[in-house]
């Protein structure tokens, strides 16, 4: 911006606004720094901490032997972890994508002028807001194995019941449909709005040339929605990385440990057995998994919306 | 929006059928819960679902369960957690916002700041667990509405920041710089000019702030055993003791996801911005 600003090395933080004025003083300062002292207090605080209890046996829930690096260790020859991983895995890959599979397929289904689109819409919304746990509890009551609308729904349509939270291979797949309900109009809704806003000229362009639907969508709609795409999946993966609500209220991480996902089992570790020191541990581990993947999709974002069009 | 081919009758059948069974879908849970909670415990295994028709409607468990002192309680707390924590971080994280449309920051770029409060969203919440318990505990704090808000507060902190940022860029520069030239201050500017064009903007952040306060569950566990538990808490995992009665289930669920899903309705045009960031403007 403007280079007749330049302060002297003193001045911690020079402002100038948007247009280039400069202002000269630390107004910038007075507005930003509320929220950056808040946001220090209440995370990198309580990571130091956390960093420091992680270093730590724990006996009785109280502090008991300096052990070094012993319950970073563990990770590595804890059964009960790699599973826990290994079902948070799976949900994440299968909930988001069907998610965005049923989400993108009805957002290109709606990207037309139809009556009442607003309402259903506004409708679409709803599941967003309803809160998880909730959901999970109502659950308990739709999934019910003898007479539950969801079963009564499948005998009458021919097919037999299922023991939704009962059975070890059919829990997992409840606590999915669950977060897929809650979390496909997520999609629809993003894609939609993305989707309106494309250019209409190129598509003009292009119907004039003769393309036809695939190939318009193909070349066309694909190339340009997916910088919004990849931000959609982004950020269903991090949310759904920390899935922790609707295993806890719709089976308890039951039956046996088929849905005790990541959080839920950290979440034990802590407050069921009070291990503090390796919970954390199990914590930093989430942390620097979930950082991976986000460095790697952004980096991809990045690269998209830079991308000359 | 794209203009296309008026739809045959066979298309408009389609679309028809689409868009009924996406709402049966979605919103069949929500009268499920409603049509258990007015159902009489003897009727709820027969599969009616018409009220007054197939069966007689009774508010009784509607009644029964708001004369209980736990579940008003903690309707209160929910509502004072969801307050509480929307009105702490949407003026902190208005003031940020302003900073980062308007000001250019030295030593740290606006972009990389503006990476940092989304970066919060990005910690798993359970890694706090631990140390928000154990520096609760030790400061007294457990079992406290005050510590809920403060830490719902901290967790929709970017949701303020990034939405409104946004907004203070789409503002016209002139106004503000007006108003300077003719002397007010940079803060005169802010909450005489710019602060009252964005207060829609404001208000749907707040909302959606709320909600998601009021949705919080796993600090809420956590750091909650008795005075201070909301109703996320409350109907965790109580049925899987007592068995399922499926009307107090019914009135539970409805009483927790009510307000904000109502809520979310109000500030419809902003939920596609709020709910990615900013980065998608609905």
């Amino acid at each position: 911006m403007s280079p007749s600003t330049k302060t002297t090395k003193t001045t911690k933080v020079s402002s100038q606004d948007a247009a280039g004025h400069s202002t000269n003083d630390n107004t910038g300062l007075f507005f930003i720094l509320p929220a950056v002292v808040w946001i220090l207090l209440f995370t990198i605080f309580p990571l130091l901490y956390a960093v420091f209890t992680s270093f730590w046996s724990f006996r009785f829930g109280q502090r008991n032997q300096f052990i070094w690096f012993d319950n970073y260790q563990r990770l590595f020859t804890d059964q009960n972890i790699r599973w826990a991983l290994f079902i948070t895995i799976l949900f994440v890959i299968i909930t988001v994508g069907v998610q965005m599979l049923l989400g993108f397929g009805l957002a290109l289904f709606f990207n037309r002028e139809i009556k009442g689109k607003n309402i259903f819409r506004a409708l679409m919304t709803l599941p967003l807001f309803a809160t998880p746990v909730a959901v999970g509890y109502l659950g308990i009551t739709l999934y019910y194995e003898s007479n539950g609308p969801i079963n009564l729904f499948i005998t009458s349509l021919g097919g037999t019941g299922r023991p939704w939270l009962s059975n070890p291979t059919w829990a997992p797949i409840a606590v999915m449909l669950i977060d897929i309900w809650q979390w496909t109009p997520f999609v629809f809704l993003v894609s939609l709005a993305g989707l309106q806003g494309l250019p209409q000229d190129l598509y003009e362009a292009a119907e004039v040339d003769g393309g036809s639907g695939w190939t318009l969508f193909r070349h066309i709609t694909l190339p340009l929605m997916a910088p919004t795409l990849w931000l959609i999946l982004l950020l269903r993966v991090v949310e759904a990385f920390k899935v922790f609500d609707i295993p806890t209220s719709l089976t308890l991480g039951g039956p046996g440990r088929a849905t005790e996902v990541y959080s839920l089992f950290t979440y034990r570790t802590a407050l069921r057995f009070f291990d503090h020191g390796y919970a954390a541990v199990q914590g930093f581990l989430l942390l620097v998994i979930v950082m991976v993947i986000v460095t790697l999709l952004y980096g991809r974002i990045r690269a998209l919306y830079e991308m000359p069009r | 929006m794209r203009k296309k081919k008026p739809l045959s009758l066979a298309g408009k059948i389609v679309v028809g059928i689409v868009i009924i069974v996406a709402l049966l879908w979605v919103l069949f849970p929500f009268y499920w819960a409603f049509l258990n909670s007015i159902k009489k415990p003897a009727d709820t295994f027969q599969p009616t679902w018409i009220p007054y028709l197939q069966f007689t409607p009774t508010w009784e468990h509607w009644k029964a369960e708001l004369a209980i002192p736990e579940i008003r309680r903690a309707l209160i707390n929910s509502t004072l957690i969801g307050v509480g924590a929307a009105s702490l971080a949407v003026p902190l994280g208005t003031l940020a916002a302003y900073a980062l449309a308007r000001f250019r920051f030295r030593r740290f770029d606006n972009g990389s700041l503006t990476t940092w409060f989304l970066s919060q969203r990005v910690m798993p919440p359970v890694l706090f667990v631990i140390p928000f318990f154990l520096l609760m505990r030790q400061v007294g704090l457990l079992d406290s509405v005050f510590a809920l808000i403060l830490l719902n507060a901290t967790f929709i902190l970017p949701f303020p920041v990034i939405i409104l940022s946004q907004m203070f860029r789409e503002l016209p520069l002139e106004l503000e710089d007006a108003a300077m030239v003719d002397g007010a201050s940079r803060f005169q500017a802010f909450s005489q000019i710019a602060l009252p064009l964005v207060v829609p903007g404001i208000v749907a952040t707040w909302i959606i702030c709320l909600a998601f306060s009021w949705n919080e569950f796993l600090f809420a566990l956590a750091l909650t055993s008795k005075d201070a538990i909301p109703m996320p808490v409350i109907i965790a995992g109580a049925e899987h003791t007592r068995g399922v009665q499926f009307w107090f289930v019914g009135v539970r669920v409805l009483l927790t996801m009510l307000p904000p899903t109502i809520l979310a309705l109000l500030a419809q045009r902003y939920i596609v911005r709020g709910l990615t960031l900013g980065a998608v403007k609905g």
